[in-house]
């Protein structure tokens, strides 16, 4: 049993002094120093990648330690960071430990180095800080390559807003180095001679491609080289908003949301940010392919309610929202379909629909809007799978678009699309009588009555107006109605009646019928009544007319007018009470005169004209001024007269007419005014103002003077055209006294010449009787009675009673012996020619430039031979100019008119021949022939003395031409054939 | 068809017959200076909208680096004696290795640029367009050589030394240097040519 106890206590013994050996010897070996650190660098991350292992673990035991981490830079002296880091530790365990760092790593040594302690709770107070590891440097520098200038970090992927720190190094310390971002120099912060950092605080979000930041290396101005960086600002990724789900079949869940911003960046920097739908009850995930929409496929029937998770995610964040909810309070319907229409009639239809049915027992909410004549009506109807809704109200003749929505009716989350159909309602009869109206043409006998109405308007008309009923019935003798049909797009009908009343009523018929009648009565005598015109002003277009009320049973007034130009008829019906009314229309033109008249309907559907009334919506001033007639002028007066100008026809009422009047006098006649006109002269100015005064008797006026008018008509908006002045000009004192003097005269003298006319035969006895005829004498008889055998009366045509020689003019001459119906032109003469009227023995003197007479007045002795003893009497006698003159009557006669009465009258009875002229002038009156002539005869008539003198001594020479010709001259056959 | 109708498809058909026939030396020449005279037309254009592309400071107005240089691509900078004193094989061959050298880098550069500026379709096009050119040059040059009978250099991949890690903006630096230096060797083949023509004469 002793020896139990020894065993037993030796064996305690030696089990706590293990123990005791046991702590001992991890009390030695405390504190375990981390060993073989190892650093390397993450260029991509720009991170510091630390590796380490604790010696002298024990075996299969973790134990839970904190590592202090120092990071130097530059220098170890130069700590820019230290932390503590808890793991826990295995026996021969590889510890790795990361840190990024601000500054790239390629632009400073970085130092690091740690020390650990025994942080597990299986180990008692106190524990103690291990030793320092050495100091790990970490270099990257080296590595750079070639090259002169480095700027970092490369490519480097940041949020927007966010801190960055980029540095360069420049291998030559004698370069100047300048860095921009975007073009903008920014400055640094020198880390050593080959180093600075910038620091860009809140960098901005340029473009998707990235922000370049570059430095540039120069020694002087010579550029060394280039260097830079892209730095890929990125947006920052937004929560996505306006998540929800919904589920039309109870099949599939649709999940919308708004994403936000696109956060990609270019260079594959990175991609537009990803959207995951986690479900959390099911724990199913699904990435969705589109940015903001994702079906959701449910596959249990028996959830009913979801948690969705909405994970927004990129390279730098992730964004998540949340939505919790039950499946059928989600259920947004799919539109209604079959949408019909049953029983359409006039005013009601019933409309009908079906719902995609989703679940038994399903109730549904839907609405129905009716649209239809510019208004809309909403109603609600809740409903199983067939809807059904009774339209009512509806316009006959009118097309309805209705549609109907519906919405799960326990749980409303929204509505459906909306599904419409159009209708029709059918037509039925006219609501409303048609507004008729008359307009009466009496004439002796009957009278012409032109109806006109206006169409329905659409609410009256419930339907296409097909045709309207005209019914005419005679009141005052019983006979049968007439009824006519007009088609429907006429609106006026003309009826010839006869001196009877008529009573006449209008309907107006659609497919379904007759509209209520419209009645208006025809009077015996319908519009005999005198009525004065009033004239009225109209104001922007609007006439304001107003009448006396009219005693009696009236049921109504009318106001017609004619619109122009179109000369259609418009009336405007006024209720009993009103006796005032605006007729107000754009058809109005200024300008226009308009008519209007006034009736009063009695109870008898007889209109009875009360009051016409006229005016201009607005006058216009004169169009044209009158044609002015100048009357009466005096020297100091006259008329100005316009009668023909119409004061109707006119764009204005004429209220009177201007009348300017110029003259040179300065001062204006009594009654005118001064006036400036519009070209800046001055002149007189009358007012007339009574526009029926169409004349104006200018007076006071100067004689001799002239003077200008010009009238125009003036109506309220002003006068006329301006047109050019008319020139009057009065005329001399004298003139006119001239004429009272000198018509009398011309007066009387007519008179006498009328007397003297009359009284011709009178006169002619008393002044002139006829010489009396010897052989009728008295004488005779007494001659006879006496028996002297040898007295005989002479026979004055027996006579020749002178002889005349003529000188033909030299060649060319023209000889013209004016006879009662010959001439003789002589052309062909070259040789001066004469013309002998002479007695025919002396036929062929020679021609001589004179033209001799022989005034046998003192020719003694052919006085004493006997005057008709010269003359040639025999038929042998050469046909000289006797053949010419058939008688000598007719040789004188030519002769008196020829050679101015050179031979004077021969009185036949007088025994000595009284020869009036002493002169002869060449016969010939033609000088063209003169200058031909080379040798012109002397002009010389010559009065031949009774001296016989040789013709052939005064005469030149005659040539056988001249002989030819005289006697060719005097051969009539020659020329008269 | 009537007989004029098949003596114009005849003529329509010729000349596809015709140009696989070899043709001369002097149209060899000719073929290739015209080709080089129209790309020089374009080349500043392909470096403007370029430089427009990258941001600033290839953008900014008047920007120059010539210091950028790449080592996989021949300067085309020369001096004039020596360029002179070469003969018509060496010149060729060193504006091949060149244009060579230009058709693999301006493949790099699109292929940079269609990812960071997708939505630029005219540099992407431009680029592309310039690229085919620079080939079409290669095979007028092949051509020349050929007919003055002188050895085709052996292709290799330029491009073989190009790190694909490199940042973006060295990818701009080096599309930067690809663009100036297709306009560079683009002026210098219109030279080399035109000796060559004159040398050459039809």
């Amino acid at each position: 049993m002793a020896l139990f106890v020894v065993f037993q206590t030796t064996f305690f013994l030696t089990l706590l002094s293990l123990r005791t050996y046991q702590s001992e010897v991890l009390a030695e070996r405390l504190p375990l120093t981390p060993v073989s650190l190892k650093v390397s660098t993450n260029s991509i991350h720009q991170s510091l990648h630390l590796q380490w292992t604790v010696h002298n673990l024990p075996y299969h035991q973790e134990l839970k330690m904190v590592f202090q981490i120092q990071i130097s830079r530059i220098e170890t002296s130069n700590v820019v960071w230290v932390g503590n880091y808890s793991t826990t530790v295995k026996w021969n365990q590889v510890l790795h430990w990361s840190w990024e760092s601000e500054l790239p790593l390629e632009c400073a040594t970085h130092f690091v180095r740690m020390k650990s302690v025994m942080d597990d709770a299986s180990f008692p107070e106190p524990n103690f800080w291990s030793n320092w590891s050495s100091w790990e440097e970490v270099s990257v520098q080296d590595s750079l390559g070639r090259g002169i200038l480095f700027v970092f970090p490369k490519d480097k992927l940041v949020e927007e807003g966010s801190n960055v720190t980029i540095c360069y190094v420049s291998r030559n310390i004698q370069n100047n180095v300048s860095c921009y971002l975007e073009g903008k120099q920014i400055h640094g912060e020198q880390l050593d001679p080959h180093v600075t950092a910038f620091n860009l605080n809140s960098v901005p979000f340029i473009r998707n491609r990235g922000t370049n930041i570059y430095c540039e290396a120069s020694q002087g101005n010579v550029s060394k080289g280039i260097e830079g960086i892209v730095l890929f600002v990125s947006k920052v990724l937004e929560e996505p908003k306006d998540f929800s789900c919904e589920t039309q079949d109870f099949k599939t869940l649709h999940c919308t949301w708004d994403p936000g911003t696109d956060t990609a960046l270019g260079w594959s920097k990175q991609p537009s940010q990803s959207y995951t739908l986690f479900e959390s009850f099911s724990g199913e995930k699904k990435l969705c392919t589109h940015k903001n929409w994702c079906n959701w496929q449910i596959t249990q029937d028996s959830q009913e309610t979801y948690n969705f998770t909405l994970i927004a995610e990129n390279y730098l964040r992730k964004r998540s929202v949340n939505i919790l909810f039950n499946l059928t309070h989600r259920v947004y319907l799919m539109n209604p379909f079959s949408v019909n229409f049953e029983n359409v009639n006039a005013t009601n239809a019933i409309m009908t629909w079906k719902v995609h049915s989703m679940r038994n027992n399903f109730t549904y909410l839907c609405q129905i809007e009716l649209h239809g004549e510019g208004k809309m009506m909403q109603y609600d109807v809740s409903i199983k799978v067939n809807g059904e809704y009774f339209l009512s109200e509806l316009e006959p003749a009118t097309e309805y678009m209705a549609r109907v929505r519906c919405a799960d009716a326990s749980h409303f989350w929204k509505w459906s699309e909306w599904s419409g159909q159009n209708f029709t309602t059918l037509e039925a009869a006219p609501s409303e009588a048609p507004d008729v109206w008359r307009s009466v043409n009496s004439e002796p006998g009957n009278h012409t009555v032109t109806l006109f109405w206006k169409p329905l308007s659409k609410l009256h008309a419930n339907g296409k107006i097909l045709f309207y009923n005209v019914v005419v019935e005679n009141l005052d003798k019983p006979s049968r109605s007439e009824l006519r049909s007009i088609p429907a797009p006429a609106n006026s009908t003309k009826l010839i009646l006869d001196r009877c009343s008529y009573q006449i009523c209008v309907t107006a018929n659609n497919s379904v019928g007759a509209s209520p009648a419209s009645i208006i009565v025809i009077s015996v005598d319908p519009e005999n009544k005198e009525v004065e015109e009033e004239r009225i002003a109209g104001t922007d277009g609007r006439f304001s007319l107003s009448w006396k009320p009219q005693p009696g049973d009236i049921i109504g007034y009318v106001v017609d007018w004619c619109d122009h130009p179109q000369d259609v008829l418009q009336w405007k019906n006024v209720g009993p009470n009103t006796t005032s009314t605006v007729i107000s229309t754009d058809a109005f033109r200024p300008g226009v005169r308009y008519d209007f008249r006034i009736y009063g309907l009695s109870t008898k559907r007889i209109a009875c004209l009360l009051e016409k009334k006229t005016g201009y919506s607005q006058e216009l001033a004169p169009s044209d001024n009158p044609h002015v007639l100048v009357d009466m002028l005096t020297s100091h007066s006259f008329t100005l007269s316009w009668k023909d100008y119409s004061t109707e026809s006119q764009p204005g009422f004429i209220q009177g007419y201007h009348v300017y009047l110029k003259s040179k006098a300065r001062q204006c006649h009594p009654r005118f005014q001064k006036a400036v006109l519009s070209d800046g002269s001055e002149c007189c100015k009358y007012k007339i103002d009574n526009p029926e005064e169409k004349a104006l008797i200018v007076d006071n006026l100067k004689p001799e003077s002239s003077y200008e008018f010009f009238v125009t008509p003036f109506t309220s908006a002003g006068e006329g055209p301006n047109a050019t002045f008319t020139k009057v000009t009065t005329p001399d004192e004298h003139s006119s006294m001239l004429i009272h003097i000198l018509l009398p005269m011309v007066f009387c003298v007519l008179l006498i010449m009328i007397v003297c006319y009359l009284k011709s035969q009178w006169i002619k006895e008393t002044c002139y009787p006829d010489i009396p005829d010897p052989y009728k004498s008295s004488i005779l008889s007494l001659i006879k009675f006496k028996e002297n055998p040898h007295l005989t009366i002479m026979n004055v045509s027996d006579c020749i009673p002178d002889a005349i020689e003529v000188v033909s003019k030299p060649e060319g001459t023209k000889i013209q012996i004016l006879g009662t119906r010959k001439s003789l032109t002589e052309t062909e003469l070259t040789k001066p020619n004469y013309l002998y009227l002479l007695p025919t023995e002396k036929n062929h003197s020679g021609p001589g430039p004179c033209i001799c007479f022989e005034n046998f007045t003192y020719n003694q002795a052919a006085s004493d031979s006997g005057f008709c003893g010269h003359v040639p009497v025999s038929p042998k006698a050469p046909p000289s100019m006797l053949g010419l003159m058939t008688s000598p009557e007719n040789v004188l006669k030519a002769l008196e008119k020829n050679y101015m009465n050179s031979l004077g009258e021969v009185p036949a009875g007088e025994t000595s021949l009284n020869y009036v002229s002493q002169l002869a002038s060449p016969m010939s009156g033609d000088k063209d022939s003169l200058p031909t002539n080379p040798v012109e005869p002397p002009h010389c008539s010559e009065y031949k003395m009774q001296m016989a003198v040789p013709l052939r001594l005064a005469l030149p020479r005659p040539t056988e031409n001249s002989s030819l010709s005289s006697i060719t001259l005097l051969d009539p056959g020659e020329h008269y054939r | 068809l009537p007989p004029p109708a098949h003596l114009c498809l005849l003529t329509l058909l010729l000349p596809p017959l015709s140009s696989a026939a070899p043709i001369s030396l002097a149209e060899s020449i000719s073929q290739a200076y015209s080709l080089a005279l129209y790309m020089q037309k374009n080349t500043s254009v392909l470096l403007q909208t370029y430089l427009q592309y990258q941001g600033s400071p290839f953008s900014d107005p008047g920007f120059s680096a010539p210091e950028l240089q790449l080592s996989s691509l021949p300067p085309a900078t020369a001096f004039f004696k020596t360029w002179r004193t070469l003969d018509d094989g060496e010149r060729l061959s060193l504006a091949q290795g060149a244009f060579l050298a230009l058709t693999q880098h301006l493949q790099l550069v699109r292929d940079d640029q269609s990812d960071l500026n997708p939505g630029s379709p005219i540099l992407l096009a431009q680029l592309g367009t310039a690229r085919l050119r620079a080939q079409g040059l290669l095979g007028n040059m092949a051509a020349i050589m050929t007919a003055l009978g002188l050895p085709m250099p052996p292709e290799e991949d330029t491009l073989g030394l190009v790190t694909f890690g490199a940042s973006a903006f060295e990818r701009k630096c080096l599309g930067y240097v690809v663009t100036r230096e297709y306009g560079h060797w683009t002026d210098r083949a219109v030279r080399d040519l035109a000796l060559l023509k004159a040398k050459y004469p039809a």
